[in-house]
């Protein structure tokens, strides 16, 4: 359905006033004021509360405002409006004997309105590019990229394996606790 | 010096070294040095202790002192201000008594005077200084200040010709002169004064280059020759002269928009359209398509309308032209049309300007095959793209024949049911439907051509819901609203769209809570948090509304001192409107009267333009000014605040014991039965708050004692917050105060008469109450104002005590009768009871009046009063909640439980929400 003109970049007027198909993100930082943070809060709650059967909790939004980097955690917008975002962290793989680390997608979803239409890649795009541009640098310690996926949402796979190269890992039992099926795999892709 | 100096030995006049030193006082006390000033003063008073100009400038000095630490925000700066001030205040007056002969004093009294804004004292002290020193100028010019301040027009004109006598080589004293002529309506005269002035220049001077300074005065001075008479019979003579003068002065005139926008209007005004449509185009190339005004006397020229329709059009405001003014034939549409079209009209010359387009739809007939398509392709462009403000805009369209002006005017269909039966609202609303369902089935409009983005079905929903809203349908309106949160939970708009329909349908409560969740989602957005304030004001929830608007006021201070500062009026007034609801009156008086302060600074605030303005030549804004703060009182924020304040004290007249008790729920006119079981309710509320601990809201009660106002913790310049003293005035006084300001000023609404009707007749002035009704009929013969109130006028004269002066009662007895049509007052009513029954639409208000009268003069039987009003099926206009309370306090006092449940069967048809009734 090519015909959305995708970008991404921070709101001004210079791009509301191309409103047509139009679509660019916002960024969480920790430089923004208290009360911006719980607004984007807010906004990623009802994009979540949306998207996924799950329920967060409030600390995860929290903790999202506080730790994260701006660069991993995105608001989608389409015509002024929110309606996706991708939240991603970097953390130590478990176990690891060379204490190297892992992205790790914690959630990423586009109200079911907006979708078919490359929103949700082109924000894992947005990850791998800024993992591109940092791998010597911020994310130097990184090797993987990796998401839990539902076992019965065969979708997310196919988006995740057939568009961006993940496989398909060991099945974690038991992953989710109040969702049916109740387990998932992990799904991975080597960045080098 | 003479002989009889009183001041002899005591410094008058002074030696050299205190001569200097007074100089100096004077010098500080101009730089706002105040301190060296006042150092210096006392080394004068150190050797002469009474010398009286010294005294009075030490004194000036100090008050200058005391104004700025009142001006600052620490309470104990605060009272230490207010002891100087009258420290101050003794010192000049002393200083006066010693030296009652010295200028100085004088004008330091005036001085003084004019800081406590006590202008009309000053003037007298002014004066006084000038009969011992007529030729000062300082004291002339601060006194001309204060005359155009307080309208003293002709002492003025005097002033400021005494000015241009001693001082004829100032620019700025032949301006003066020459604007003080024209506020006294003689701008033929002004002129004159103009000329003289440009004739005492030199050729080739600043003064005739191009220059803002010479621009502004140039088109000042055609300003005033279109405003002359002119010699010409038919009294244009004035703009004759003034279009030809535009023609000198071209070449001094840097703005052009001005000067061109000045020719457009004489062209128009003298019928040469032709020249007119050639202004309009350079206009046009100017870049000013999307000005309606300049559309508008297009449109005149096209039309070739008389002078007084171009006029009328030149004042309208926002997107208002000559085709929302007035309903215009077939011919003249054709030919507006024709202009407008893109064949060869101005949508072809312009094809980028929204402004023609939007103006080509409302000019189109609106039954025709191309308004359709047009409106078609305008909605789809504006949901494709997603334009909240759809709704609004569209709503501009529903133009219908004006009632009042029978048929001469056009106005906008407000009332639901209006709004129901308009046509563009029925096209508007299968068009959107008809959208709905393309766009649900197949992500496109009906017209199919390529797919839409997926918000279009979203804002078609939205469009939806506010059509529905239009016509007070508001369970489908929120349906609808539910759609679009569950498609993108993420925007504002909606929750503000489902606020307003829950207000609407009512349950207050919960559009309160919905607005706040809405403003959740983004917290920088001023607008949505003054929308939630208000919400919860509405919703009797002032804490939850302070902690909201104290997100945007800033950090120092309390928010409502700063919501005070900045002249939030809204916020009071809503604030009041609360704590009227709840029955504090005082409170609420008090957030009135701060309302109506904030008027009185606007006033004040203009005294620094009368020197400013014409010292910089701007003197057309300068006359826009004056006009403005003429009109000020006439203002809407003002109105309301003042109509509040005559309700309010009018109620307490009426209802001495409403002060007693806190809480009374509202003050219009209830019925005894129906205020007694409020007051029941409210005790029983009383004692349950009192069980329930101390609650925020009985601590800041108002009226509970002596010892509250610290508790409470008033802001700092607020010494009555509870508004004690307003409480302890005479009542009708004040009512007849501010009612008089509202005739005067807003003498086209009708309340305003009303309220000046209800304050006559409590004072026994019976023909000025009589005169009130009149200026009713002639504004609005049918409404329920002037018919509630004739019934009270002609049951007044029955039931007085005493009579008024002869003269008065023959006025009285030859002239009411002609308000009820020369009938009787039984006829008058019957004849208001068929015209009800016989108008299916005959508002909801009146309605309830007419019911009111059958039963209180016994012209029908109690279900007679009541089909008045259930025969409506509330199908009426002017159908809202509060008109429905009034209604139904009625019939609960006549009609018992069947006549109030048949009621309340209707109330939840019409309003699904409905709480609290």
């Amino acid at each position: 359905m090519g015909k959305l003109s995708v970008d991404f970049g921070m709101i001004n007027s210079d791009n509301i006033e191309q409103l047509q198909p139009y679509l660019c993100s916002y960024i969480i930082t920790k430089k923004t004021n208290e009360n911006a943070q719980q607004q984007q809060q807010q906004q990623l709650k009802k994009i979540n509360q949306a998207c996924f059967p799950v329920a967060y909790g409030d600390s995860f939004y929290r903790d999202m405002a506080k730790k994260s980097d701006e660069n991993l955690c995105k608001f989608a917008y389409y015509s002024g409006l929110a309606i996706g975002a991708i939240c991603t962290r970097v953390e130590p793989i478990p176990d690891d004997p060379n204490g190297r680390s892992r992205l790790y997608i914690m959630t990423i979803g586009v109200l079911a309105a907006y979708r078919n239409h490359g929103i949700g890649s082109k924000m894992v795009e947005s990850i791998m590019e800024y993992y591109e541009n940092e791998k010597d640098g911020k994310l130097s310690t990184v090797d993987e990229i990796m998401v839990h996926t539902q076992t019965s949402n065969v979708d997310a796979m196919k988006f995740y394996m057939d568009r961006f190269g993940f496989e398909k890992g060991e099945l974690v039992e038991n992953y989710y606790k109040r969702i049916d099926p109740p387990h998932c795999y992990i799904l991975r892709k080597k960045l080098r | 010096m003479s002989s009889d100096n009183p001041q002899q030995g005591q410094g008058r006049p002074l030696p050299k070294k205190e001569q200097d030193l007074f100089k100096n006082v004077v010098k500080f006390y101009e730089s706002k040095n105040y301190k060296k000033g006042m150092k210096n003063a006392d080394q004068i008073l150190k050797r002469f202790p009474n010398h009286g100009e010294t005294l009075c400038m030490k004194g000036l000095i100090l008050n200058g002192m005391a104004i700025s630490a009142v001006g600052g925000s620490k309470d104990k700066k605060r009272e230490e201000g207010e002891e100087m001030k009258k420290e101050a205040v003794e010192l000049v007056k002393r200083g006066l008594m010693m030296d009652m002969r010295s200028h100085v004093c004088w004008h330091v009294y005036g001085l003084l005077h004019r800081s406590s804004q006590n202008y009309t004292e000053a003037i007298k002290a002014y004066k006084q200084a000038l009969r011992i020193d007529e030729e000062n100028l300082q004291i002339l010019r601060d006194m001309s200040l204060l005359q155009i301040q307080m309208r003293d027009l002709i002492g003025f004109k005097e002033t400021r010709l005494r000015i241009l006598t001693l001082r004829p080589s100032s620019k700025v004293h032949w301006l003066s002169y020459a604007l003080s002529v024209h506020v006294n309506g003689d701008a033929e005269a002004a002129v004159g004064i103009l000329d003289s002035y440009f004739g005492t220049l030199e050729e080739g001077c600043e003064e005739f280059q191009k220059n803002f300074e010479s621009s502004e005065l140039a088109l000042y001075k055609n300003q005033l020759l279109s405003e002359t008479k002119g010699e010409d019979e038919d009294g244009l003579g004035g703009v004759r002269k003034a279009l030809e003068h535009l023609d000198e002065i071209e070449t001094v005139v840097v703005d052009q928009t001005g000067w061109l926008k000045a020719k457009l209007s004489y062209q128009l005004q003298l019928g040469k359209f032709e020249d007119a449509k050639d202004t309009v185009f350079i206009l046009f190339e100017r870049g000013l398509t999307e000005e309606h005004r300049v559309h508008g006397a297009y449109m005149c020229a096209l039309l070739k309308c008389d002078r007084a329709t171009c006029l009328e059009v030149e004042k309208m405001k926002g997107t208002g032209t000559l085709v929302t003014l007035r309903p215009i034939s077939e011919e003249e549409r054709n030919i507006l049309l024709d202009a407008y079209g893109s064949k060869h009209g101005l949508s072809k010359l312009y094809p980028r300007s929204n402004g023609i387009k939007r103006i080509y739809i409302t000019i189109l007939p609106t039954n025709g095959e191309e308004f359709k398509t047009a409106i078609d392709k305008y909605c789809q462009k504006q949901i494709t793209k997603g334009v909240p403000s759809l709704g609004a805009d569209l709503s501009s369209l529903y133009l219908m024949e004006d009632s009042l002006s029978s048929g001469s005017r056009l106005m906008l269909a407000a009332d639901p049911l209006d709004v129901n039966a308009h046509p563009v609202h029925v096209l508007l609303v299968d068009l959107i439907e008809a959208y709905i369902t393309s766009l649900s089935s197949n992500n496109s409009f009906p017209s199919g051509d390529g797919e839409c983005p997926p918000s279009a079905l979203l804002w078609a929903w939205y469009l939806r819901s506010i059509l529905h809203e239009q016509v007070a349908e508001y369970a489908q309106g929120i349906t609808l609203i539910n759609k679009c949160i569950d498609h993108t939970p993420t925007a504002v708009d909606f929750y503000e769209l489902k606020a307003r329909l829950l207000e609407a349908g009512g349950d207050i409560q919960q559009a309160a809570d919905v607005i706040d969740a809405g403003r959740d989602l983004d917290h920088q957005d001023r607008y949505i948090n003054n929308q939630t304030t208000k919400t919860f004001l509405r919703a009797g929830r002032d804490e939850d509304a302070k902690k909201r608007i104290a997100l945007f006021t800033r950090e120092q201070g309390t928010p409502e001192q700063y919501l005070y500062d900045m002249q939030c009026a809204w916020y009071e007034l809503e604030l009041a409107d609360l704590l009227r609801r709840k029955g504090e009156f005082g409170r609420s008086l008090r957030k009135y009267m701060a309302v109506v302060k904030h008027y009185e600074d606007y006033h004040e605030d203009q005294f620094d333009f009368h020197s400013y303005c014409i010292r910089k030549v701007t003197m057309r804004a300068y006359c826009d000014l004056l006009r403005f703060e003429d009109d000020l009182w006439g203002l809407p924020n003002y109105g309301r605040a003042a109509e509040e304040i005559v309700k309010i004290y009018l109620y307490i007249h009426d209802n001495p014991s409403a002060l007693e008790s806190d809480a009374e729920p509202d003050y219009s006119k209830m019925t005894p039965a129906e205020r007694k079981k409020a007051k029941n309710m409210a005790r029983k509320k009383k004692n349950a708050a009192g069980k329930g601990g101390s609650k925020s809201d009985t601590k800041s009660n108002s009226n509970g004692g002596s010892g509250n106002v610290k508790k409470s913790k008033p802001h700092a310049i607020d010494e009555d917050p509870s508004g004690k003293e307003l409480l302890a005035l005479n009542y009708l006084d004040e009512a007849k105060k501010y009612a008089a300001i509202l005739a005067r000023h807003s003498p086209k609404s009708v309340s305003s008469w009303a309220l000046q009707y209800d304050v006559s007749v409590r004072r026994g002035k019976m023909l000025m109450g009589l005169q009130s009704l009149f200026k009713m009929k002639s504004i609005d013969s049918n409404c329920h104002q002037l018919f509630s109130r004739v019934v009270d006028f002609s049951r007044r004269l029955e039931s007085r005590s005493s009579k008024c002066h002869d003269t008065s009662e023959e006025i009285i007895s030859a002239e009411f009768p002609k308000l009820m049509g020369g009938n009787t007052l039984s006829e008058f009513v019957n004849s208001a009871i068929e015209r009800v029954k016989s108008d299916a639409a005959t508002d909801l208000p009146m309605r309830t009046a007419v019911a009111k009268a059958i039963v209180t003069l016994g012209e029908g039987s109690a279900p007679d009063s009541l089909s008045v009003i259930l025969d409506s099926k509330l199908n009426c206009r002017c159908v809202n909640v509060d008109s429905c309370r009034e209604a139904l306090e009625f019939i609960a006092s006549v009609g018992g439980d069947s006549g109030k449940g048949q009621f309340q069967a209707l109330l939840v048809t019409k309003f699904p929400f409905l709480k609290d009734f």
